[in-house]
């Protein structure tokens, strides 16, 4: 019996992402369960919001999280005790996510990374893109305006600004958690945050707008 | 004007702009000489002292508005009970 008839495609595309991991553990019961227990649970909320963010509903964000955790549980063998355990199960959350959710939804990419870059080198990155937006103006976004902003970011630009500013990771991390060299870490971030900006600038906008009226 | 020392001067040799060296300090990834060599920038920019307020007050916002929620109580007892029976069967 062949290989491809014995895994599903999903479980052998899995795998193929797992290439980096060359060292297969060899833990007992108990150990995969206290690996479960002290290092994957633990980053189940982050995991949650990471979800939610990227499908905007809360029931798909469930499932999500649901199969995140029982993939990491079926190949806790490639993962090593003591390492990054959060960027791996972002990792196989935005695999997921991509290959399962994306798929299903038929939401395609609609991102051209090539402007992305060609802008990023260019001169306008320097240009100041939203003069208008103001710190003093966010003081008043005590709302969901930010949230709002954020989640109308194309699911892409969203990632970044989600892994780095919510998450905290690394550009080293975030480049292994989408498989993406760290330059376009780098350049993604930035495009992100200055269509986040184009954003909360309408919001500061419509707020001034309304302030002038009352 | 960048002095020819500038620590944020990539192996290729490209000048960077302020813009990117803005987002390795406020991402924290900047090394004590990078910091230092901005720290000092900034006295003379007037876009880089000003962008540097606004992108660390949204990234605080960011922080403080869109993550800190809960995952739904039974998510964890689901996840646990599917688990047990995948193992048994």
């Amino acid at each position: 019996m062949g290989l491809n008839t014995i895994l599903d495609g999903y479980s052998l595309l899995f795998l193929l992402l797992m290439e980096e991991i060359v060292t297969r553990q060899n833990y007992s019961e108990k150990e995969k369960n206290e690996i479960f227990n002290n290092e994957f649970l633990p980053h189940i909320n982050s995991m949650y919001n990471f979800g939610f963010r990227l499908t905007l509903d809360r029931d798909d964000a469930k499932d999500l999280v649901q199969d995140t955790y029982l993939k990491a549980y079926r190949f806790v063998e490639s993962f090593q005790k003591g390492t990054n355990a959060k960027a791996w199960l972002f990792r196989i959350l935005k695999n997921s996510f991509i290959n399962d959710y994306r798929k299903k939804t038929k939401e395609p990419s609609k991102v051209d990374y090539q402007e992305v870059e060609t802008y990023y080198n260019s001169e306008d990155v320097n240009r100041q893109i939203t003069p208008d937006l103001r710190v003093e103006s966010l003081k008043d976004m005590i709302g969901d305006e930010i949230s709002n902003a954020l989640n109308a970011l194309d699911v892409d630009f969203r990632t970044v600004i989600i892994l780095c500013d919510l998450e905290g990771f690394k550009y080293e991390e975030m480049a292994k958690i989408l498989d993406i060299p760290i330059g376009t870490v780098r350049s993604r971030l930035h495009r992100a945050r200055n269509l986040l900006k184009e954003k909360l600038s309408e919001y500061a906008k419509s707020m001034g707008y309304k302030n002038t009226e009352l | 004007m960048t002095p020819p020392n500038n620590p944020f001067i990539l192996a290729d040799g490209k000048k960077p702009t302020c813009m990117e060296m803005l987002q390795v300090i406020i991402d924290g990834e900047a090394s004590d000489e990078q910091q230092e060599y901005f720290k000092n920038h900034m006295d003379r920019c007037l876009p880089c002292f000003k962008s540097y307020d606004l992108d660390m007050a949204i990234k605080r916002l960011l922080k403080t508005k869109c993550c800190g929620g809960d995952a739904p109580t039974d998510l964890v007892d689901q996840i646990k009970v599917q688990i047990s029976q995948n193992s048994a069967s």
